[in-house]
């Protein structure tokens, strides 16, 4: 696809929509709690494997098998949460990055219920192809058709996901927004601080680390459902580990610790990320295309880091507040 | 009077050294109670223990007549018995303002549901808390800097913003671990006045651990005096200052260095 085809942005900006719901899951972890989460894909490929699996060998109709991937991701929440949150943060770290490996193998080695490496179509065996989201394209189409017999535009499937997506994001930011200035926020501020101190006064911290722990596995989970929507098909290899840290760099571009920046920092990434897909000019034509897309992942890991160096506080970020002392 | 924080043979190993080694002391409702003791007697290691920061290994906490022993330091604060640490720790990115506000009681936008739901009882709560806030910042005189960070604030005055955090937390009790030390001589003498005035005016029971003799002194109704993990001897402070062996053990050391330099000088 060209640089100038509308579908192709529209398709980036669904994906930039989901990242940036995936990203908020992973602010209210770490940049309100302070928990380091490196396995946030684990929840996203809990929630859409549950999801799929109910939705295509039990025929669970797919509200009822979306809500049932939800509560997996909070029960893998809990999973994490349970052992390691009295712990230092470090042990959360540790947990995370291994249990998010350990999800992705599951789903590669138990080919009967997942469909293993070849992914979810092949849930019902090599003879059969397995679909899940037919309910999801319906709607889509049901929706499609009603705006254009309303306003008379013609909106593609995709269009429709894109606005799905971002009026969700919105009104996600908008929620967690209220919450970090709420008192519970600012309780989760103060741990991520120093919750030796806000023990001190008589919160409850394990309890607030578990809430905060939840309340970013439902919106990682959402992100992983609508992940699994939009690309119709999915498999282990849809759920690198790499995920995670996109997310962490949609928040270290946009601004860690400002609500309002993940949404520029989910599109800055999503245009870096599929940006740089359009480097087929002299000299980078010199390789072939799948050396470039390599080239692709080294440019954006170079960007960060002249990001990192030159302006950590991100896009939108305040200097003043990185700089204090501890 | 009654006793309202009550240790029982209390004792806490690391790796083989006893840093408490079977202590046992009561703090009177009401008194100002100070803990002395040469370093390594124990006395942070006690502070630790009573506000449930470490589970002792054997031994018992009373406070208030119920049994605090291995509840965890969060539910011994919502007890009444709130402690303040050696090194301050306030809360650095965020302002004093906030450092205050985050330690009120009994806000319900602390639960998340009714932080999204209940937006006008929040709110409500959130009006007194800023109420009491602003006046316990006038107590401790720090109301010109609310809206700064607590990390730009100097060591003394990061002392005096975590005894305002402690109070906006509705103690019944304190226990406040060297509340002098860093702190500039006139902040600390504005700092008694204020230890002095919570007692008299909130009814605040104090247990304070303390090295200057001079305050001691004047500031306390009772002195415990602790020496390799034990309390050796306990008393008013007429009366520690009289006993041998805290003389021996601690003031001892000191008089016996002061009367050598005085010998010295006679000699010469």
């Amino acid at each position: 696809m060209g640089v100038f085809n509308p579908a192709f942005w529209i398709f980036v900006s669904v994906i930039a929509g989901i990242y940036a719901i995936m990203a908020l899951g992973l602010y209210v972890q770490f940049s309100l709690a302070g928990l380091p989460n490196f396995g946030h894909v684990a929840f996203m490929a809990v929630a859409a494997y549950t999801m799929a699996i109910l939705a295509v060998r039990y025929q669970v109709p797919l509200l009822w098998s979306s809500l049932a991937g939800i509560v997996a991701a909070i029960a893998l929440a809990f999973i994490f949460g349970i052992p390691t949150l009295r712990l230092r943060a470090d042990y959360l770290a540790i947990a995370t990055v291994a249990g998010g490996e350990i999800i992705r193998y599951l789903a590669m080695n138990l080919p009967d219920l997942t469909g293993g490496p070849v992914g979810s179509m092949a849930m019902l065996g090599p003879t059969k192809l397995a679909m899940y989201n037919g309910g999801w394209q319906a709607m889509l189409g049901a929706i499609s058709r009603a705006v254009s017999s309303f306003l008379g535009v013609t909106l593609s499937r995709d269009a429709v996901m894109a606005a799905i997506v971002w009026i969700l994001a919105a009104l996600l930011i908008i929620l967690i927004w209220r919450l970090e200035r709420s008192p519970w926020g600012r309780v989760q501020k103060g741990i991520r601080e120093d919750d030796v101190a806000v023990a001190a006064v008589g919160k409850d911290v394990v309890a607030f680390k578990m809430q905060a722990l939840v309340l970013g596995a439902v919106l990682g989970g959402l992100s992983g459902l609508l992940l699994a929507f939009q690309i119709g098909v999915f498999s282990p290899d849809d759920f690198l580990p790499t995920l995670t840290f996109y997310a962490y760099l949609i928040l270290i571009l946009g601004g860690s610790n400002r609500i309002y920046a993940i949404p520029v920092g989910a599109i800055a990434f999503s245009l870096l990320y599929s940006g740089t897909r359009f480097l087929n000019f002299f000299p980078l034509s010199l390789f072939d295309s799948g050396s470039r897309a390599f080239l692709r992942l080294f440019l954006v890991g170079a960007l960060l880091v002249l990001f990192m160096a030159l302006r950590p506080q991100g896009l939108l970020g305040d200097r003043r507040q990185l700089m204090l002392e501890k | 009077m009654s006793v309202l924080l009550e240790l029982s043979e209390l004792r806490k190993s690391f790796g083989g050294v006893a840093a408490v080694a079977g202590a046992s002391f009561g703090v009177a409702d009401g008194s100002i109670t100070a803990v002395i003791g040469p370093n390594g007697a124990g006395k942070s290691t006690v502070f630790n223990l009573a506000s449930g920061f470490m589970r002792p290994d054997t031994g018992s906490i009373r406070f208030g007549g119920a049994d605090i022993t291995g509840r965890r330091a969060d539910a011994v604060a919502r007890a009444g018995l709130v402690r303040a640490f050696q090194t301050a720790r306030v809360l650095t990115r965020m302002t004093v303002e906030e450092n205050m506000r985050l330690a009120a009681r009994a806000q319900p936008g602390e639960r998340l549901g009714a932080a999204w739901l209940m937006p006008r009882a929040v709110a409500r709560r959130e009006e007194e808390v800023c109420a009491r806030a602003a006046e316990l910042l006038g107590l401790i005189r720090l109301q010109h800097l609310a809206r700064d960070y607590a990390g730009a604030l100097s060591g003394g005055q990061r002392k005096l913003l975590e005894l305002g955090r402690a109070l906006m937390a509705e103690p019944r009790m304190l226990l406040l671990d060297e509340p002098m030390a860093g702190v500039a001589p006139v902040l600390a003498e504005q700092l008694l006045d204020h230890i002095r005035v919570l007692r008299a005016e909130h009814g605040i029971t104090i247990c304070v651990i303390e090295h200057d003799m001079d305050v001691v002194m004047s500031l306390s109704d009772r002195v415990i005096v602790m020496d390799e993990g034990r309390v050796i001897a306990q008393g008013t402070p007429e009366e520690v200052q009289r006993n041998d062996k805290v003389i021996e053990a601690y003031l001892g050391r000191l008089a016996g260095a002061e009367a050598d330099r005085l010998a010295e000088q006679a000699a010469s």
